[in-house]
């Protein structure tokens, strides 16, 4: 009993705190209060990636106590400058974008995979993102990669992973996949979990 | 096996602990996700984000960052710059973080109608 005690505990730790921390130096120094979420890039062939998983960002962010710009405004304010697409945002300088916005960082997303293998019995579903946190000045202040591969035989797994999948599985079909679950839990784990994930923004952290 | 169980269940326990809602979102994402796929579903959005402030401001909680304007730009994509002013005023001093933005884009709009008038004139 004892035993399972201390695991869980142990557990309850990994999934709150960090225990290994990255160097967030960086991060540190910058100490932004807000984000920008541009136009995600894509390096697929689906053309509607990039707007579904924009919609996806500001919701963990804005629970990890940051600032987040609102997506569609920031969208469609760089439409009106001409800027359609997220390939094109990556060009752009950092501090321009920035001080037009009157952001401390801004959070690049690329979509490396957006896919779904149809086999004969099971059908194989994988996303996988760039993220880059940039701040005013240009300098990258963290980055991760997540890649979510969902498959049906994957639940014999069992354990978190297995969880995950199950409640996943019911949003997936065979006909036609949402890849929506698969990279909501992406950005979760990026974000609000493991050895990498956010510090607490201001709106976690007390006021000083 | 039970305790692997008890394991992952009391894991995805702390996860969702962790994952919670800071904000009343009222489905933002969805609705948002829902008007990219079919730009019909525009309106729809627009009265969903309408509807989540009004409550929330009459519930005195916390309008979630960017929510204000949203509905404001909703509000100028129809051509309804009063609106959208009101909207972004609302997001400038519901966030201190957005004054920069805010105030830009209500000073362009001020600045848009003054053209429109002087052309008319």
């Amino acid at each position: 009993m004892k035993y399972i005690l201390m695991c869980l505990s142990v557990v309850g730790l990994i999934g709150c705190a960090n225990v290994q921390k990255k160097d967030m130096s960086a991060f540190t120094a910058a100490a932004p209060r807000s984000i920008l979420v541009v136009p995600v890039a894509n390096k697929t062939l689906d053309v509607d990636a990039p707007i579904f998983v924009l919609t996806t960002l500001p919701i963990p962010l804005a629970n990890k106590g940051y600032y987040v710009f609102p997506v569609n405004t920031t969208k469609y304010i760089l439409e009106q400058e001409g800027l359609y697409e997220g390939d094109r945002i990556l060009s752009m300088p950092v501090p321009t974008l920035a001080k037009m916005f009157g952001a401390d960082a801004i959070l690049y997303v690329t979509i490396n995979r957006w896919d779904a293998q149809y086999a004969f019995i099971a059908t194989t579903v994988t996303v996988e993102f760039d993220y880059k946190l940039v701040s005013a000045d240009g300098t990258v202040i963290w980055n991760e990669n997540k890649k979510m591969v969902y498959s049906p035989q994957n639940n014999a797994g069992g354990g978190l992973g297995g969880l995950i999948a199950a409640a996943i599985s019911a949003a997936i079909t065979r006909a036609a996949p949402n890849y929506m679950p698969l990279a909501q839990s992406a950005h979760q784990q990026v974000f609000l979990m493991g050895p990498n994930q956010l510090p607490d923004g201001p709106y976690l952290t007390p006021a000083k | 096996m039970r305790l692997y169980t008890v394991i992952a269940a009391l894991a995805l326990l702390g996860l969702t602990g962790c994952a919670q809602n800071k904000y009343n979102w009222n489905g933002y994402d969805k609705g948002l996700y829902e008007a990219y796929k079919d730009p019909n579903q525009i309106v729809a959005l627009q009265i969903k984000l309408q509807e989540t402030v009004d409550a929330l401001e009459k519930e005195k909680q916390v309008v979630p960052p960017g929510l204000y304007a949203e509905l404001g730009t909703l509000y100028l994509q129809e051509g309804n710059v009063e609106k959208a002013k009101i909207y972004y005023a609302k997001e400038r001093d519901a966030w201190p973080e957005s004054k920069t933005l805010m105030n830009v884009l209500i000073k362009n709009l001020d600045n848009r109608k003054k053209v429109l008038e002087k052309s008319k004139s």
